[in-house]
Order: structure tokens, then C-alpha cells, then sequence
């Protein structure tokens, strides 16, 4: 592992042990909701599934088919506000 | 986690059909997947104590990564045959799959089995029982408490809806819910009330679906009348309804509202909450005893805690108290009693943006004076426990826990000594209020020294949507009632006795404003 990696695996496990991550996870899921992310992510599922046809397709047909539309369409404030919370948590809790 | 080991080998098998490989490690311990449990069971034992959900989370994040490149993230799967974690995204997973023919793999973040041979997700009832379960109980360790889940039919409903299979459709501009009130003589202080009753989403939605069981013996439950006005209201029928036999309940159990005389909108606001809550108490008659618990649906809507802060000028001492309230009745501009200036220190305006004395009076300059500390005065000294004797002392009202719906009632009809009149002082309201200056809890901080509290946008608790508009016109004498209600986000709509017309925002924030709606943006779960 690189150092990169290394250190993200670090953030994250403190971010784990202190119950951060949970909080984080469920800040991002309200934002992403509020901003209208996640109903246009839906429409774009329904797309794949319309195109593959709903007996055919599989998990991964959505995954693969919807996860860079998807990446992008998070509006960077959103994005902002995340790593300033992250950012603040680093700096309370840095060893 | 999944507590596997409550699945029994024959469940384990029905999982995918396709599946022919038998999972022999699990037939010793009487069909009990032990191997995952071995993995993860100090985390699906420990559910019941708080202070080891540290514990937890420190496992979780040591030993849930993938055994190959050490990954937490990448879609991390648990195989279900012996104790590998691997990630997904990089095929670790499908790896250990193929070379250990061990076929089936659960995602950790959402509970779903894949099946190697199907090469996708498959659903089986009871596993995803057992994930909401777990996933539930997780949660509330971890302290996020109830989320949202979505509606699933019960089998009743399911035979309901194939037997009545006509739908309607609420699209984003229909009218269903309007309907006009008939004006049976000077009833429009009661009509003005209904509309704004049957307009409060909780409440419509409370009895749009059936929630109500009566158990009252005679016919003159207002609750369900409350119900049968619902179903009116949002039956589609668009010619006015005629409320007879909601007004003669009203003088039945509201005596002092009764006859053809012009009553006072807030007055008939405030007794139609108290009756509806008193027969809505016998549902639950174990709490009938007990107006503070009460979990009928007006008390879960509508009723806030008033903290009433009494300070002893000499030792400071603070005797607190908390009383129930529907409504907030806030002085205006105008009055007898002075209004400005306000005492500094209680600040409402950083949040509100709104001005001060020179420009229009505001909700929250009313606010703010309704919250202000208050010296009690010579002739009113208060017995203080601290001192043992009777001091004088400064009390201040703030409001502890803020209701659903919050109704503010601006004191317009002034019935003193020396006279009666109506004050027409016009006073703005926002579409959006946030009470966070107005709670107990910010009065603390700011008595902690902690002035200015910044604007959270991270705390949703205290912002409120106005939704409907009660207004007077006319004098104390002659007037009469109508009423603003929101239909859809920024559509608004009139309702004077049997007519409605659509009205655009401004009519509504231009308006005199009486009796002002509003409600809790953002709900959460017990």
C-alpha cells in the first residue's frame, strides 16, 4: 500500500472507531436526498432497466450503467460541506 | 450484522435454487451457521449495551477489510461459507468464490446475498426480514435512533386494493382537498378553523387513513365528525359542503360557541382542539387521567412545552417551570401594553434576517418581545426558596419544545377596561421561520456566554414552513373570516366560506394576519 492509501485507510478507521462514519454516512444521505441526487439517480436506474429489460438485468448492469452519471451529478457544495465536516473531525481529534 | 445463526439449513438451501453444494461445516452445530457467527459474533451477540458500541465499531474497523488488498470500502463482502472478507469492486470476492466453490457472499452495507452461480443478487423473504431487523437494531446503537422506511402493504391492505382497484392520481397541481364551507350564519369563524384543519398534512393524513377507533357509545363524537370532513374534503366533490352537523356538535360540547353570533376564530381554534383531544383521549383510556402524557394525535400535533423562567433579582436563583401550549398569543404595536423597546440581549434578528423598530414590525419582533426577560415590578415580588423570603424577580418565557404545528394568535381584539377595538397594525410574517432564538435550549447558551450563535444549517430541528393564513376583516363588531391555505409548495389558494380562488404568495405575506400556521419542516421518529 502506498502512503496515500495507507493514510486514508488510517482517517478511516478513526472515523469508524469514533461512530463518525455512521454520522457522516446518514448527513450525506439527507443532503443527497434534499438536493434531488437521489431522484435523479432513480430515473437514471430506470433507464438501464427499461433498456435491459426488467427479467434480464442484474445488479451490476446498474452499477456499472449509472455509477460515473451518478458520481458526477453531486453538486459540489454538497461535496464542500462533506470534507469540511471530515476536515473539522480530523482537527478535534488528531493525535 | 446479520445474525446468521438464527437461519436453519434448510432455509440456507432454499436461497438459490440453483445452488447444489452442501454446506456440511454448518449440519454439526444442528444447522446454525457458526463459521460467520465466529466471525462476526461478538458483533451480532453485543446489541444490547450502549458503551460497547465503541467496542464494535473499533472491531469493525480492524477487522472488516478485505483479506486480499485491505480495503474497507469497494462494496466489502462476507462469504457465507467460511470467514472471508472481500471487496467487490476488485473481484476479490469472486475470487475466494471460484477457487473455494463457496457461492454465496453477503454485502456488509446493505445486507443483500449474491449468488456466484446466478452471478446476481437474490431475494429471499426471510433473510431481508432478518437484515431490517439487524439493520434496525444497529442503528439504534450506534445512536441515528428510527429511520424511514417504506410503506409495505399488509396482506389485508393487499386484498383491499385488488378488490377496489379505482385509483386517483395526486398530481403536482390538483385541487383534490379544496372544497368550499357554507356559511350557515356568521359560521365563519368555525369555517375559517376547518380549512386550516383539513389543510395540515399530519392531521389529513392521521385521518385519511382511518387511524381514529372510536369508543365513545353516543353519536356526538367530534372526532369522528373530524373524520367524516375529511373524507368530504378529499372525496373530490367541488360543491361547497354544508358543516350542520359539525357546527351543532360544536355547540354541543362547546356551549359558550354557541348561537349565531360572530364568535372569535381563535377562540373556536382553541376549544375544537380541546374537545377533539378529550374524545380522542377515551381511544386510549389507560392515559385519560393524565393531561400531560397524552398520545392522542391533537397532543402529538399540536402541543409544545412554554419553559417560564422566574429569576430572584437578589440571589439569582431561577425557579423553572413548563407548561403545555397550542397556540402562542403574541402582543402587537398598538396595544395598551407598550411594545418597544425590547431588552437587549434576546436576539432574534441574526437568524431571521429581518429589521428593527424603524421598518414594519415583524413575527419575530413579536417573538423576540414574547421571549424577553420581564421585571416583575415592585408589587408582584415572587417567594424565592433561595432567599426564604419575597424578592423581586425578572421572568422570561421560552419555548422548550416546539410542537409539529405551531400556531401564532396576534392579539388584534383588545377587550380591556377602557375599551374594545381591533388593532390593525399590519405585522410581517415570513414563509420560512426558524425558532432557534426563541428555544430554551438557545437561551442557555446564550447565558453561557456563547452570543451569536452561528447559523447551523446542520440542525434542521427549529425551521418551520407557514402553510396557512387566517385572516379578519371588518371591526370587532362586524367582521368576517378567511383563510390562506397552501396547496403545493408555493401554491396557495383562498378559501372564503364557499368560495375558493387561487391566491398568489403575496396576497398571502400582504395579509393582516390573525391567526398564522405553521409547520415543522423536518420530522423524525421516535
Amino acid at each position: 500500500m502506498n502512503k496515500e492509501s495507507q493514510m486514508r485507510a488510517a482517517i478511516n478507521q478513526k472515523l469508524i472507531e469514533m461512530g463518525e462514519r455512521e454520522r457522516l454516512k446518514e448527513l450525506l444521505r439527507a443532503k443527497l436526498i434534499e438536493c434531488g441526487w437521489r431522484d435523479q439517480v432513480k430515473a437514471l436506474c430506470k433507464e438501464v432497466i427499461k433498456e435491459k429489460g426488467l427479467e434480464n438485468v442484474t445488479v451490476e448492469d446498474l452499477v456499472a450503467g449509472v455509477t460515473p452519471k451518478g458520481r458526477a451529478l453531486v453538486p459540489d457544495s454538497v461535496k464542500k460541506e462533506l470534507l469540511q465536516r471530515i476536515k473539522a473531525f480530523l482537527a478535534q481529534h488528531s493525535t | 450484522m446479520l445474525a446468521l445463526n438464527t437461519l436453519k439449513l434448510d432455509q440456507w438451501k432454499r436461497l438459490c435454487p440453483r445452488l447444489t453444494c452442501r454446506l456440511s461445516p454448518f449440519t454439526r452445530s444442528g444447522g446454525a451457521c457458526s463459521v460467520v457467527s465466529s466471525g462476526n459474533s461478538r458483533r451480532a451477540r453485543c446489541e444490547a449495551e450502549d458503551g460497547v458500541s465503541t467496542q464494535i465499531a473499533g472491531l469493525e474497523a480492524k477487522s472488516c477489510i478485505c483479506h486480499l488488498c485491505g480495503a474497507h470500502l469497494n462494496r466489502l463482502h462476507s462469504c457465507l461459507h467460511c470467514v472471508f472478507f472481500g471487496c467487490f469492486s476488485k473481484k476479490h470476492i469472486h475470487e475466494h468464490a471460484k477457487s473455494k466453490r463457496h457461492n454465496l457472499a453477503i454485502d456488509l452495507l446493505y445486507g443483500g446475498i449474491y449468488c456466484f452461480v446466478c452471478q446476481d443478487y437474490i431475494y429471499d423473504k426471510d433473510m431481508e426480514q432478518i437484515a431490517k431487523e439487524e439493520q434496525r437494531k444497529a442503528w439504534k446503537l450506534q445512536g441515528i435512533g428510527e429511520k424511514y422506511s417504506m410503506w409495505e402493504p399488509t396482506k389485508r391492505e393487499l386484498e383491499l386494493l385488488r378488490h377496489n382497484p379505482k385509483r386517483r392520481k395526486i398530481t403536482a397541481n390538483c385541487t383534490i382537498g379544496l372544497r368550499g364551507l357554507i356559511n350557515l350564519g356568521n359560521t365563519c369563524f368555525m369555517n375559517c378553523i376547518v380549512q386550516a384543519l383539513t389543510h395540515t398534512p399530519l392531521l389529513r393524513d392521521f385521518f385519511l387513513s382511518d387511524r381514529h377507533k372510536c369508543e365513545m357509545q353516543s353519536n356526538s363524537c367530534l372526532v369522528c365528525e373530524m373524520s367524516q370532513l375529511f373524507q368530504e374534503f378529499y372525496s373530490g366533490h367541488r360543491s361547497p359542503h354544508i358543516p350542520f352537523r359539525l357546527l351543532h356538535l360544536v355547540w354541543t360540547h362547546a356551549r359558550h360557541l354557541a348561537g349565531y353570533e360572530q364568535q372569535d376564530a381563535h377562540e373556536f381554534l382553541i376549544a375544537a382542539l380541546d374537545v377533539l383531544h378529550r374524545h380522542c383521549k377515551d381511544d386510549n383510556g389507560k392515559k385519560a387521567n393524565n393531561p400531560n402524557h397524552c398520545s392522542c394525535i391533537i397532543d402529538q400535533i399540536f402541543t409544545g412545552g412554554l419553559q417560564s423562567d422566574v429569576t430572584c433579582q437578589v440571589c439569582h436563583g431561577v425557579s423553572t417551570t413548563i407548561d403545555p401550549f397550542w397556540d402562542i398569543s403574541l402582543d402587537l404595536p398598538g396595544s395598551s401594553t407598550p411594545f418597544w423597546p425590547l431588552s437587549p440581549g434576546s436576539d432574534g434578528s441574526v437568524v431571521n434576517g429581518d429589521g428593527h423598530p424603524s421598518g414594519a414590525t415583524t413575527l419575530t419582533d413579536c417573538l423576540r418581545r414574547f421571549t424577553r426577560p420581564e421585571h416583575l415590578g415592585s408589587s408582584a415580588k415572587i417567594k424565592c426558596s433561595g432567599c426564604h423570603s419575597y424578592q423581586e424577580s425578572t421572568k422570561q418565557l421560552t419555548m422548550k419544545r416546539l410542537p409539529i404545528v405551531a400556531c401564532f394568535h396576534l392579539k388584534r381584539f383588545e377587550h380591556s377596561a377602557k375599551l374594545r377595538r381591533k388593532i390593525t397594525t399590519y405585522v410581517s410574517f415570513p414563509l420560512e421561520l426558524d425558532m432557534t432564538p426563541f428555544m430554551a435550549s438557545s437561551k442557555e447558551s446564550r447565558m453561557n456566554g456563547q452570543y451569536l450563535q452561528p447559523v447551523d444549517s446542520l440542525n434542521n430541528d427549529n425551521k418551520y414552513s407557514l402553510f396557512a393564513v387566517v385572516n379578519h376583516q371588518g371591526t370587532l363588531e362586524s367582521g368576517h373570516y378567511t383563510t390562506f391555505i397552501r396547496q403545493h409548495k408555493d401554491q396557495w389558494f383562498k378559501c372564503d366560506d364557499a368560495i375558493i380562488t387561487k391566491a398568489s404568495i403575496k396576497d398571502v405575506l400582504d395579509s393582516e394576519g390573525y391567526l398564522l400556521f405553521y409547520h415543522k419542516q423536518f420530522l423524525e421518529y421516535e
